[in-house]
């Protein structure tokens, strides 16, 4: 379970998450909201990016928190970016023995475990690549490669099919349902893509001006009039 | 693959053999100090294309290591190499502590204060010269020299030019396996962007430090050589000035591959030492390279070394077409 007890996050004047809280139960959950909302500001807070003014953020019990950002991949949080961050130099089998790097175990545990997230994404053929020959498609599934490699407990990604076709979007969202079923890794994904974010996520928390207007299964959320009016444009009677 | 690194292997051994052979006098001492500024170039050159920082201290750091190795040489009769390892090791461990405080700095930032610290470095030598074996901490006296030990397999110049290019080797296989290690993967990721490395669990100030010190102890090493080719070391050769001309002609050399650090030594030594032979003003090279930098930053942002690997790639696909 991923709890947000309270989050403030301050910048000076600038109030960017106002004491939100939620409790995701659910494998896979989505964060929604217009631009601005908080949602990548909430991902950054987990990851270590920001402190926040007040709140914890508890995953199974962990506060995750209070972990050095580097030490809590080690711990088990994956993430990925908005623009995705492959290294263009490095080949795609390179780009997730990158996170390997600095997991536990032995050289050849975490030889092993990148071979299945090379597997389990379906880049094999391409891992021997570069990065700055990827399409970006490839580099949102090296991407997804990267954050299921290691025994994760929390991935979160940001906008993960920022970019691609309908096909390619069914194809990741499919992915990312797999990928929570395979790792037992509670996932939370940020899009503005509301079809994807209905098919793949049971729980969704919509945002709005860094404050929570709503949070529950995420057919009753997308029905909210509050959240309709706030992110879908509609008309709040 | 494996053929293609044996002739490697066989054109370094056939060059570390017969270049001192072809090269005569003057020539072979001018070819050790530039294999003596190919390490300081490889350090700035990998740092700048492996994470992007700009160090603007390896000359002054390159004094260091003389000095430590030049110390050691008159207080201790060790042998040659370990006082080079000390000096090495002693300019890494103080291009770690010197990296400490930049670490939240980048690009230009971090630029100058490495400036800073070679212009630190330049007073210091400059105030209290190079050790000759004089006595005190210093270990400098007035009235006389005494001689600095060389490695007992390489006492005369052309050994020493051999046995010099037998370490740079070592120093490019250093580079090449921390590249193809967790180390080298670390540092292409701190490029592409902190965050991202700290989302991949790097210790970002770790891996960062790592490199300034591996860049120190190149160039420290450089440092140690170039001491023990000339028996004394002089503040000038050391100043602030010179590690940015370095810097800048690591850009038009090619900091990305590994033969950009020689092609910058080679401008920065042998280049001034040709027009001398000429019967030119040797300052005339400073134009070429502020030349050279602009084409370089205007048309060949991965400078010479790059678009001579452009040209290979050129060649190797056309071979590829012609056998298809």
């Amino acid at each position: 379970m991923i709890v947000l007890d309270k989050i403030t996050i301050r910048f000076g004047g600038l109030v960017a998450l106002d004491a939100v809280s939620a409790e995701f139960t659910a494998a896979v959950s989505g964060i929604i909201g217009p631009n601005g909302a908080g949602k990548t500001t909430t991902m950054n807070l987990i990851s270590g990016f920001i402190t926040p003014t007040s709140g914890k953020v508890l995953v199974d019990g962990d506060d995750i928190l209070r972990m050095p950002p580097h030490q809590r991949t080690r711990w088990g949080l994956r993430r990925s970016f908005q623009r995705e961050q492959i290294a263009d130099d490095l080949s795609v089998w390179e780009n997730v023995l990158a996170i390997t790097d600095n997991l536990p175990g032995s050289r050849s545990d975490r030889r092993t475990e990148a071979e299945q997230a090379i597997d389990f994404a379906g880049v094999g053929k391409l891992r021997h690549r570069l990065g700055a020959s990827l399409n970006t498609y490839e580099r949102r599934l090296t991407d997804l490669a990267r954050c299921f490699a290691g025994r994760p407990r929390l991935i979160m990604l940001d906008e993960p099919a920022g970019g691609l076709s309908p096909e390619e979007t069914d194809h990741l969202g499919a992915l990312v349902v797999r990928m929570a079923r395979l790792s037992d890794a509670k996932v939370l994904v940020i899009d503005h893509d509301v079809d994807l974010i209905q098919r793949i996520c049971s729980e969704t928390l919509v945002l709005d001006f860094g404050r929570r207007i709503a949070f529950g299964p995420t057919r009753e959320v997308l029905n909210d009039p509050a959240v309709k009016a706030a992110y879908l444009g509609v008309e709040h009677a | 693959m494996k053929v293609t690194g044996l002739l490697a292997a066989f054109a370094v051994i056939a060059v570390i053999g017969l270049l001192p052979t072809i090269l005569g006098g003057q020539w072979i001492g001018i070819f050790i100090s530039t294999t003596c500024f190919a390490f300081a170039a490889m350090g700035a050159g990998f740092m700048y294309s492996r994470l992007g920082m700009v160090s603007l201290a390896q000359v002054a750091l390159m004094g260091l290591g003389g000095w430590v190795t030049l110390r050691l040489n008159h207080a201790t009769d060790l042998p040659f190499e370990v006082n080079l390892l000390g000096g090495a090791v002693a300019t890494a461990v103080l291009g770690m502590l010197l990296a400490l405080p930049a670490l939240r700095m980048r690009g230009l930032y971090l630029a100058l204060v490495t400036l800073m610290v070679a212009g630190g470095l330049e007073v210091v030598f400059t105030a209290f010269q190079f050790p000759n074996g004089g006595a005190g901490f210093w270990g400098v006296g007035t009235s006389f020299s005494a001689p600095m030990r060389r490695p007992t397999i390489a006492p005369d110049d052309a050994n020493y030019l051999r046995y010099c290019l037998a370490v740079l080797v070592l120093g490019f296989l250093l580079i090449e396996a921390h590249r193809r290690s967790a180390p080298g993967r670390a540092w292409a990721l701190i490029r592409r962007s902190e965050a991202a490395a700290l989302a991949s669990g790097v210790n970002v100030t770790f891996y960062k430090t790592w490199a300034f010190g591996l860049s120190g102890l190149l160039a420290g090493a450089g440092g140690g050589l170039l001491a023990a080719s000339l028996g004394l070391l002089d503040a000038a050769t050391f100043r602030a000035s010179e590690s940015v001309l370095l810097f800048a002609l690591v850009i038009v050399g090619g900091a990305r591959f590994w033969y950009g650090a020689i092609l910058t030594a080679f401008l920065y030594r042998v280049a001034p030492g040709l027009l001398n032979t000429w019967g030119v003003d040797a300052d005339l090279a400073l134009v070429f390279f502020g030349a050279a930098l602009l084409h370089a930053v205007m048309t060949a942002p991965d400078g010479i070394a790059g678009q001579i690997n452009d040209l290979l790639g050129k060649v190797r696909k056309e071979q590829t077409r012609d056998r298809a």
